[in-house]
């Protein structure tokens, strides 16, 4: 009957400096009420299986995803209805991109590449604390998840982490 | 005179014979009595070794206040929703519960957060206790000596020596049945003594499977005294025949003997034993009377005594061995356990019973058929035999406050099971044996309300940091009973291993909790 979780740790990710086992969001810090552009890294394959697939599930609050094409993969978005409305630029979005999915390529596990999509993070979300995005990642053989998030007030850091942190994004106030 | 002897011996394995006393046995707490956490738990569960229900359940803190708490059953289980706040030391959970053959079970539960504090222990009503005990043993003393008094009244002695003693056991019989009772609902409840003139304390007895046996008991002892005024020998012998299969019958009915697999074997020597004790003690006061007035009747009534008591008493040694063998389980049991222990002091009043009985037999008959006039040897064993008669039973009735090996015994080959609860989730894993080797695990999720859980994989993730020995992953596969379950994991040490549970809920969401368990 003890404590804990929702697993801590991702937060390993961002307190220490190049976590390069997990996957990780390259831009460390952003404001709220802005522009991101999220760089995910993935550094090797599901225990040296190659990478034939990326989902990545969109935060509620992040809003006006548009991934970047990549060649050789194949471009999918999964949309839906958000919790909220959202106000993006003068017009009231209450439906968007949900999920994010690259696949039918192939990454070796010898190799390294980067998937990436432009949001923009709305005013609603918290500055002070570290938003996240879980991603799936699907190799030839197995699955790694990176979803783990900490529970609240955790805090997660050092000492408690989880092999599997979901990347984050640590959000500035709005400038 | 051989007979005696050999009667003598088969009598000594007799007093195995047993009648009532809880059941319901705890087997396991969440957390562990007398554990110290680091912060309050949630809930406590206290484990069974079949379904109860909770009757009374308090938390003393540790500051001694009283707090109230929720508790509901599941299954075998009591979950105790423990209150916030509470203060750092000693927490003290006081349980009653009644088991499935209605008798209620008590203890107490302690542990502490942060640290052990010199707490205050429960108030256990030692009155209470105590008047339990002696109601049982006024009701032995009717059934016995009472019912049994009139039965030999009517069948062996003809005539109504003894009788004095033999209405007023009745009526202490009566009396004793009906306190049981109202006391039966004060224990139950867990309420001070003048709660027995409460409807509640005697309502709750009334749902337990003491109420028949006691309104048999009471039938038996009125019926008794109806026959004691019968208007003619024929409707005495009808009456206290039907007055002791009532005497029988309570027994069969209730008492933890009596819910013993197996039943078809129990409930009948039960039965058995209860009547042919009302006969054998019924004898003594008429006896006992005869002798002192010295009646013409007496070696009549002696020799024909003599001549049933033989087959009565091989009847109570075989049905008293056989409940013994129910209930005791193990010869280790006799010294290891506190009913074991009231056995074997049982065995020996019974054998010191069994001597005289002997000598009345061999020695004080005889003397009476060469001298009339010497019967004070007889009296004198007779007033010892029924002494001895009365501290059986006095033993037999403080079988009610300990539960038999039998039920102890369930207890040491049940799984650990460890009981993670949080916000999100509530998991219940059973691991089985609990012990070093390979172990069988079975995870229960729930969701914090207890709703079933729908998880989509399942993996169990074990490490013992103390011996260095890191996370060892396996997915565990779900079963047709709805439980995630993993056959052979190792334990391979003993110590306190680390064990982390996670449950994926969707592609992109899992819960994941941890507890530590204890290997020996």
């Amino acid at each position: 009957m003890r404590t804990v979780t929702f697993v801590a740790g991702a937060v390993a990710a961002l307190a220490a400096s190049p976590a390069l086992a997990h996957i990780t969001l390259e831009g460390k810090q952003a404001a709220v009420g802005s522009y991101y552009k999220a760089v995910f890294a993935v550094p090797h394959g599901c225990a040296g299986s190659p990478t034939v697939k990326i989902r990545v599930q969109i935060p509620e609050g992040v809003i006006g995803v548009k991934p970047m094409p990549k060649a050789g993969w194949t471009l999918d978005t999964v949309t839906g209805a958000y919790a909220a409305q959202y106000d993006y630029h003068g017009a009231k979005l209450s439906e968007g991109v949900k999920e994010v999915t690259w696949s039918g390529g192939k990454l070796s596990d010898k190799n390294y590449d980067e998937f990436v999509m432009q949001t923009f993070l709305t005013d609603t979300l918290k500055p002070n604390t570290v938003l996240y995005f879980p991603v799936v990642q699907e190799c030839e053989q197995g699955v790694s998840r990176w979803i783990d998030i900490p529970a609240e007030g955790q805090g997660g850091g050092h000492g408690h982490g989880s092999k599997t942190p979901a990347p984050g994004v640590k959000l500035l106030p709005k400038t | 005179m051989r007979l005696v002897a050999s009667l003598a011996a088969l009598l000594i394995t007799v007093c195995l014979a047993t009648t009532a006393h809880a059941h319901a046995v705890l087997i396991g707490a969440e957390p562990a009595d007398g554990s110290v956490l680091a912060e309050a738990p949630k809930m406590v569960v206290l484990r069974f070794n079949e379904p109860v229900a909770p009757s009374a359940v308090s938390l003393l803190d540790a500051a001694g206040r009283p707090r109230d708490v929720a508790a509901r059953a599941v299954d075998e289980s009591v979950m105790v929703t423990v209150p916030a706040g509470l203060p750092r030391g000693t927490q003290v959970v006081s349980y009653r519960v009644v088991s499935q053959d209605g008798h209620p079970v008590a203890g107490s539960l302690l542990f502490s957060i942060g640290e052990v504090t010199g707490s205050a222990t429960p108030s256990g009503d030692r009155v209470v206790d105590a008047l339990i005990w002696l109601a049982r043993l006024g009701l032995y003393v009717g059934l016995f000596a009472g019912v049994g008094g009139v039965f030999f009244a009517a069948w062996i002695g003809q005539g109504p020596a003894g009788g004095r003693l033999i209405t007023w056991a009745l009526k202490i019989g009566l009396a004793g049945a009906v306190a049981s009772l109202g006391l039966q609902g004060v224990d139950l409840l867990n309420l001070p003594l003048a709660g027995i003139l409460t409807w509640a304390a005697w309502a709750s007895a009334a749902g337990t499977s003491l109420f028949p046996a006691l309104l048999l008991a009471i039938a038996a002892m009125l019926i008794a005294a109806l026959a004691w005024r019968s208007p003619s020998f024929g409707a005495a012998f009808v009456r206290t025949a039907i007055a002791m299969i009532c005497v029988g019958l309570s027994f069969a009915v209730s008492g933890h003997a009596a819910s013993a697999s197996p039943q078809w074997l129990t409930r009948p020597a039960l039965f058995i034993h209860g009547i042919g004790l009302a006969f054998w003690i019924g004898a003594l006061a008429p006896l006992a009377a005869l002798a002192w007035q010295r009646k013409d009747s007496l070696l009549r009534v002696l020799r024909r005594f003599s001549t049933l008591a033989v087959p009565a008493v091989a009847l109570i040694a075989l049905s008293g061995f056989v409940l013994g063998i129910v209930q005791v389980d193990s010869v280790r049991a006799l010294i290891d356990t506190r009913y074991g222990n009231i056995l074997v002091w049982k065995l020996v009043l019974v054998s010191l019973l069994l001597v005289f009985a002997a000598l009345n037999r061999l020695v004080f008959t005889p003397m009476i058929e060469r001298e009339f006039h010497r019967t004070r040897p007889l009296q004198r064993s007779i007033a010892v035999e029924f002494v001895l008669m009365i501290a059986i039973l006095g033993l037999v009735a403080s079988w009610r406050f300990t539960p038999p090996p039998r039920a102890l015994a369930m207890s040491t080959d049940v799984p650990l099971a460890v009981h993670i609860h949080t916000d999100a989730a509530m998991f219940q894993v059973l691991i089985a044996p609990g012990r070093i080797g390979p172990n069988d695990f079975t995870l229960q999720l729930m969701n914090g309300d207890a709703s079933p859980f729908a998880a989509k994989e399942a993996t169990l993730t074990l490490s013992l940091p103390e011996r260095g020995i890191q996370p060892i992953e396996r997915s565990a596969t779900l079963g047709p009973d709805g439980y995630w379950h993993l056959s052979k994991v190792p334990l391979p040490f003993p110590g306190r291993w680390h064990m982390q549970i996670d449950a994926l809920v969707s592609d992109f969401k899992k819960v994941t909790l941890e507890d530590e368990f204890e290997v020996r």
